[in-house]
């Protein structure tokens, strides 16, 4: 462990600006985040969370500044979790973040960090912005990409529209498929979706890769036998007159829902590992 | 994939219709509208209709954001005398409370986006105007099942916000009432689909008198350690008010679903859907989801108003 929660905590100070940091911080592990996160805290768990620790600072008593280091325990987690709830990258801090109206999100490492202050004001702003920093300079090194990422295509991409998961109901919060878990996606299954630029709608890529190839063939059956039961070789058209394939290599199942016309799915699938690298 | 009837997006776009899909999964605006096309109201559906009023002003918002008191008050009196067909506020209210009511506010505490003071103050003082004692009316959201006015509320006044929520889509004046059941947990399955069911307990059974959904700055999507991300809280200015608990809380889900469209481009559901709204109406008889049957009265400002 090259950095600890306790650790990261020693960094944002005692007061700033008038704010007091209430001490000691509230720690939370995988038994008790539900007292913390009421609602919520299933979308951590199943990004592997580890630990939280939660900070806080206040000012006034219906006042405080929330911050939330979440410990994912790996990278690909921490930068998950980020994917997730972000709609576009600020570059602000750490590895990629995102600033809105008194909430700053960030990853590096392994650690996904939120900083809550609402409602928003230009002070509170600085002083979220300040204690992000440190908490980021306090990060030594930067973790890596999931590898799956480095599957997508580059042509066309929308960068911020990459979502890393684990777990079935995170894809249909982005793209919804079905009620059911028929891509069998779960904690051994590394699944990324984009969204691709196009002259109408953008489409999306969801690749799979899953433990062997045997449960990539799996899924790809139940996905042609759930969704696309009169697919011909693994291509269909929807009523909508857009167009969905999948394409099942090794232990990786790639699916375009959605192409503008049957060239454009199958060139995407065509273009499916041909980069090789992380996310740049 | 046994059990659970298995819905895919590709089934929602091959049929058309709303009991094709089969219930709760993509209940959005656009699917009612093709019922709506397909089922023209007649005259004696416009009779049964449940009414809800949207009232919206632009100055309910101070700068910092939070409501002013004298204009939540103006427009809860607007809602409730578009509802009643009454002139005036106190001869409104003195049509669903009597003097010797005892009312229970309940309303919601969530540290984001409550139902805020200035709320709870315009209906209790209109619930006294209406001839309740102050002694016999009471406020409160967690504690209702120890505070000793909910405990003999002959009445209850129903008031929330509306937001995205992880366990049941949004938050809506449905779901509200979880606080009157000691085992809130044990609604939370299957997108809190049975929440109606607490309805039924007698300690709310047949006491509602009147429902006002927060729209001052309702959260359109729930992310975030809390569930709470400022980046999806608008300012909608607006109160969606009326008897019918299910047709409000219907009524605000496509306002909700709407902006989503506007916000994310394109058709993003709400995850989990907002099942508990429908099966209110088509499981547990609590009032209507259909638009077709809910006559829906706007007042004030027009602008962005998403219905």
């Amino acid at each position: 462990m090259s950095q600890s929660l306790e650790k990261l905590n020693t960094v944002l100070p005692a007061e700033v600006s008038g704010w007091k940091k209430a001490d000691p911080p509230q720690a939370y592990d995988k038994n008790n985040l539900f007292d913390y996160i009421d609602g919520g805290a299933e979308l951590y768990i199943s990004y592997n969370f580890q630990k939280l620790l939660a900070v806080r600072y206040q000012a006034a008593a219906d006042e405080e500044i929330v911050v939330d280091i979440f410990d994912m325990g790996s990278s690909y987690n921490a930068f998950g979790l980020f994917s997730h709830g972000r709609e576009r990258e600020d570059g602000l801090e750490g590895q990629g973040s995102e600033y809105n109206a008194g909430l700053l999100t960030f990853w590096k490492d392994r650690f996904y960090v939120s900083i809550l202050a609402y409602p928003e004001t230009e002070a509170k702003k600085e002083i979220v912005l300040g204690l992000g920093r440190k908490l980021a300079d306090a990060v030594p090194k930067d973790g890596e990409l999931p590898p799956v990422i480095g599957f997508l295509p580059r042509a066309h991409l929308i960068p911020e529209s990459i979502r890393y998961f684990h777990h079935y109901i995170w894809l249909n919060s982005h793209f919804f498929v079905a009620s059911q878990n028929i891509l069998l996606i779960d904690d051994e299954t590394q699944a990324v979706l984009a969204k691709y630029e196009t002259l109408d709608k953008p489409f999306h890529l969801l690749i799979a890769q899953y433990p062997d190839a045997g449960k990539a063939k799996e899924a790809e059956q139940s996905f042609l036998r759930n969704y696309l039961p009169d697919a011909n070789e693994g291509i269909s058209q929807f009523p909508d007159g857009r167009w969905t394939a999948c394409r099942v290599e090794g232990n990786r199942l790639s699916i375009v829902f959605n192409a503008p016309s049957l060239e454009a799915a199958v060139f995407c699938l065509g273009k499916v590992g041909e980069a090789r690298r992380p996310e740049d | 994939m046994k059990g659970k009837k298995l819905i895919t997006r590709r089934e929602f776009i091959k049929r058309t219709s709303l009991a094709a899909v089969g219930g709760a999964v993509f209940l959005t605006k656009p699917e009612w509208a093709a019922l709506n096309a397909a089922r023209p109201a007649g005259p004696a559906q416009q009779a049964n209709k449940s009414k809800v009023v949207l009232v919206r002003n632009k100055d309910v918002l101070n700068e910092q954001g939070r409501p002013v008191a004298e204009v939540v008050q103006e427009m809860l009196d607007a809602a409730v005398n578009a509802l009643t067909g009454k002139p005036e506020a106190v001869s409104s209210w003195k049509t669903f409370i009597k003097p010797d009511d005892i009312v229970g506010i309940k309303t919601n505490v969530w540290t984001y986006i409550p139902t805020t003071a200035e709320v709870e103050n315009a209906l209790k003082k209109r619930a006294m105007d209406a001839g309740v004692k102050e002694a016999n009316i009471g406020i409160d959201d967690r504690g209702v099942l120890r505070h000793p006015v909910f405990l003999k509320a002959t009445a209850l006044i129903n008031a929330r916000p509306m937001r995205a929520h992880h366990w049941s889509g949004v938050g809506t004046l449905i779901k509200n009432y979880i606080m009157f059941v000691p085992d809130p947990d044990n609604y939370h399955g299957d997108s809190c689909a049975s929440l109606a069911s607490i309805w039924e307990k007698p300690q709310v059974k047949g006491k509602t008198r009147l429902n006002v959904l927060g729209m001052l700055t309702p959260q359109f999507h729930a992310v975030g350690p809390h569930s709470f991300n400022p980046k999806y809280v608008w300012s909608y200015y607006g109160f969606l008010v009326g008897f019918d608990p299910v047709a409000v809380d219907a009524t605000g889900l496509r306002i909700i679903q709407a902006k989503r469209q506007e916000f994310f481009g394109e058709d993003r559901p709400l995850s989990p859907p907002a099942k508990h709204i429908f099966t209110a109406d088509t499981q547990y008889h609590l009032g209507t989801a259909d638009p077709n049957k809910i006559e829906l009265v706007k007042i004030g400002y027009d602008q962005d108003i998403f219905i």
